[in-house]
């Protein structure tokens, strides 16, 4: 590396290249399918297994995929939650009143909503300058309050036509996988392809070079929080297909879920580092550890413990790498 | 976003020379922050295809200068032209694109981003809708690196890169826009002598094509390598312009530091004590190399350089602050590693960084805290902090040391630096330390509270305490210090005992910047 007569590199070794976290967490997710598949036969049955692949990850993982633009550009939404809980509710209760709907309308209307309440978080950190932590802190008791407020308890009566969002199927693939995949496609696109993903990386990364270098780094900032909002709203529109009914629960949990998702998908809380593959292994190892935890039929509160405990040891495992 | 430009040309012709063949003009460039006049009154012209050397001490304005350039700050007076026409600009990203690029020490690289992304950083070629157009980006990278001569991996991460190698790619960037005039910011600090001949022959190359460099540094081996007109500032004004053929070293050195050494500072101390700290030999891998010294009680020992000789580092390797690779530490006799620096305090070390702001003074708390925040051991009693005692000692040392404030109660943000700085001297001598290093004693504060400053340290020696004194301003080290340690690159160039006589600037100067100057001293480190 001396020698400065030809500054050529050697190229990156796989070894290393296989050790950055967002590869890793494919490895940590074979070894606990394996692992499963010994612990429990039921594991292995494939009713059981299209619950774990198809059906489970698609809500979470959508809004897992929200999550990391945010954290990628070097923010945090703890608001995740409570936006699915207020959107499927206002779901059920639009079917409710007019059940006639047009189930495209009403997944529209949701998406707007979802965008609409990701530019509310955006605006708080861009405009008011409330750092994200605080910002999405207030927000989640904000959307909490209200869908509380709307609806104090679960409504049903989604009808079936709705439903085909998450229940239907076309030529034989499941609804839920279509959307998935062509959501993440078009996610994948804008990290990847299009300048404002290398934007998000830049000013997660680094938002004084961004700054010097001209990125309008409060908008990248505003549009990772769109882009979060929209996902959500894609999210909630599924859980109210998959639930057939919306209320104050829907979304609990999603926010932290959606955060350990994209942390044990390598993303950096810090920012700038991470992708949206690394962060859907890290969905897929939420659901399949749920699932098991089913299976062996450990107590619920408990599993909440283990989870806390699975968590830190990835992290920690993560963070020794690093060094 | 503004829009995907088209990357041009790498050496774009300039529009409306003028006869001269001037690129870049200054004319009465004024800046002032808080309590200093970074900038006064400077005209300067810098000349196509040229290298033009910018020299002078730390703090005599050339970075503010660089800054204004790459509109990372904008002047309080006067008017920049590039190619006859007036220009302002308000980030570097608009300067890169009118022709003004820099490259700053800190490199302005997203580390975790490969050679191309971080070439085309918010300059990403599109095929429209944001949609990178990333084989286009990486060609225009790999023929801008063909075109310098330089083989690199563009797909390379950033952070996986050596730092003539990150240069490369700032260079690079610069080239990607039509660059007129290339800022380089002490390029030179971080290098071996190897990559440095690597990045001689990349500026010739660029003067060859008509491109301006401006080079920084206070390497002055180097400027005389590769500059043809120098340009001295000090004290944030012009000194001069001249042909770099026409001057020696001694000239330039003169033109830096040529000034009067001001007689407010006490007489020396009187014959040192015995060793309290003997550093043996410590290294740190790129950093330092092989620093003995000697420090005696009663003595104010000076540490002179420029900035990166490792002054600092050397002190916080001292303090547990910092790892170091090699050599011991010697505490009164006894050999001691600090691993931290609870193990230096307890060890009898007191220490003022150069930051006040940030390392030093807790803000929003009161003086009275400020002071006895490493002490609170001391105030304990069953567990909890007895405050009137607290009060009343710290009553004492605003006293002692004549800290003006409107009580013990005011925040000390609301002090003036000087202020600031006795608070924080204070709050070691409430642990009277045997020894109390204190980097840049005097850094942002008047002519007034820098002579009490002055008074106390010496006060200080004189009742036994060893005082290990950093300072960047020649004047002081050579009024305050007994003898005067002189570092370069991370090692000890000279030691100077001014009970022989006091040294003079051009002698640190020279020692600093790597001149061979011949004195009966050299060399007596210890």
């Amino acid at each position: 590396m001396r020698a400065a007569a030809s500054l050529q590199s050697t190229r990156t070794p796989w070894r290393k290249r296989l050790s950055e976290p967002q590869r890793l967490v494919w490895l940590i997710l074979a070894a606990l399918l394996l692992a499963c598949a010994i612990a429990s036969p039921l594991f292995l049955q494939p009713e059981n297994l299209s619950n774990v692949f198809l059906v489970q990850p698609v809500g979470l993982g959508l809004a897992a995929l929200g999550q990391a633009f945010v954290v990628i550009s070097g923010g945090i939404d703890l608001s995740i939650g409570s936006v699915i809980s207020l959107l499927s509710s206002l779901a059920a209760g639009l079917y409710r009143s007019q059940p006639g709907l047009s189930p495209v309308i009403v997944a529209l209307f949701l998406v707007a909503l979802g965008a609409a309440a990701g530019s509310i978080n955006g605006l708080i950190v861009v405009r008011l300058r409330v750092a994200p932590f605080m910002a999405t802190l207030a927000t989640m008791s904000l959307f909490q309050g209200a869908v509380l407020f709307y609806a104090p308890r679960t409504i049903g009566g989604i009808p079936k036509s709705y439903r085909f969002i998450s229940d239907g199927q076309v030529g034989g693939v499941p609804m839920s996988i279509i959307l998935f995949i062509i959501v993440m496609a078009a996610c994948l696109y804008v990290l990847r392809m299009n300048r404002l993903g290398k934007h998000i990386y830049a000013v997660g990364s680094d938002p004084y070079v961004s700054q010097i270098s001209g990125i309008p780094v409060r908008r990248v900032r505003f549009l990772s929080y769109l882009i979060c909002g929209i996902l959500v709203g894609i999210a909630s529109a599924f859980m109210a297909s998959r639930l057939g009914g919306g209320g104050p629960k829907v979304g609990v949990g999603y926010e932290l879920d959606s955060i350990t998702a994209v942390v044990i998908g390598g993303v950096s809380l810090a920012g700038g580092s991470g992708s949206l593959l690394g962060t859907f292994a890290g969905v897929l190892i939420i659901g399949v550890f749920y699932n098991i935890m089913n299976l062996l039929s450990v107590n619920a509160y408990l599993q909440i413990v283990l989870k806390g405990l699975v968590l830190i040891a990835a992290v920690s495992f993560y963070a020794k790498r690093k060094v | 976003m503004s829009g995907g430009q088209s990357a041009g040309h790498a050496f774009g012709e300039i529009e409306r020379m003028p006869d001269d063949q001037t690129v870049l003009k200054l004319h009465a460039i004024t800046k002032t922050f808080p309590g200093v006049k970074a900038l006064d009154d400077v005209s300067l012209d810098f000349v196509r295809g040229e290298v033009h050397g910018l020299v002078g001490e730390n703090g005599a304005g050339k970075s503010t200068l660089m800054k204004i350039l790459s509109g990372v700050y904008q002047p309080d007076a006067g008017q920049v032209f590039l190619n006859g026409a007036p220009v302002s600009f308000r980030n570097p990203h608009e300067a890169q694109l009118a022709g003004i690029s820099i490259i700053f020490q800190e490199f302005s690289l997203i580390r975790g981003f490969d050679v191309t992304d971080n070439v085309f950083l918010n300059r990403e070629p599109t095929l429209g809708f944001g949609h990178m157009d990333k084989r286009t980006a990486r060609e225009r990278t790999q023929a801008l690196l063909s075109e310098i001569g330089i083989e690199l991996n563009i797909s390379r991460k950033v952070e996986e890169l050596t730092v003539v190698q990150q240069q490369v790619v700032e260079i690079v960037k610069a080239l990607s826009v039509t660059a007129s005039v290339l800022i380089m910011d002490e390029p030179s600090a971080a290098l071996t002598d190897k990559e440095l001949a690597k990045l001689f022959d990349i500026i010739r190359m660029l003067k060859s094509k008509g491109v301006t460099v401006i080079y920084i540094s206070h390497m002055l081996e180097e400027i005389f390598q590769i500059a043809d007109r120098v340009t001295v500032l000090k004290d944030g004004k012009v000194m001069g312009t001249r042909p770099a053929a026409e001057l020696t070293r001694d000239d330039l050195v003169r033109m830096m530091v040529g000034r009067t050494i001001e007689d407010y500072f006490p007489d020396l101390g009187k014959e040192p004590g015995q060793a309290v700290l003997e550093v043996q030999g410590v290294s740190r891998a790129g950093k330092l190399s092989d620093v003995s010294l000697e420090l005696h009680a009663g003595e104010i020992l000076g540490i002179a350089g420029m900035v990166g000789s490792g002054r600092n580092l050397l002190a916080r390797c001292i303090l547990g602050l910092e790892p170091f690779d090699a050599g011991r530490v010697r505490i009164r006799g006894t050999a001691r590693l600090c691993r931290s620096f609870r193990e230096a305090m307890d060890a009898g070390f007191g220490y003022v960084t150069d930051d006040r702001k940030a390392l030093g003074i807790l803000g929003r708390m009161t003086i009275t805290e400020n002071l006895t925040i490493a002490s609170l051991r001391d105030y304990l009693s069953a567990g909890f902090l007895r405050r009137r005692r607290e009060d009343t000692d710290a009553r004492g040392q605003v006293e002692k040391l004549r800290i003006r404030s409107t009580g013990i109660t005011q925040a000390v943000e609301t002090l003036s630096g000087g202020n600031q700085q006795k608070v924080l001297i204070s709050r070691w001598l409430l642990r009277s330390p045997d020894i109390l290093v204190i980097s840049e004693p005097t850094r942002g504060i008047d002519v007034g509270a820098k002579a009490e400053i002055y008074r106390i340290l010496r006060e200080l020696a004189a009742a036994g305490k060893a005082i290990l004194m950093i300072s960047s301003e020649l004047a002081e080290v050579i009024g305050m210090s007994d003898r005067i340690v002189v570092m370069r690159s991370g090692r000890v160039e000279g030691v100077i005992d001014q009970h022989e006589g006091k040294a003079s600037e051009e002698q640190i100067m020279s020692l600093a910047v790597g001149h061979a100057w011949s004195f009966a001293n050299r060399g007596a480190a210890s």
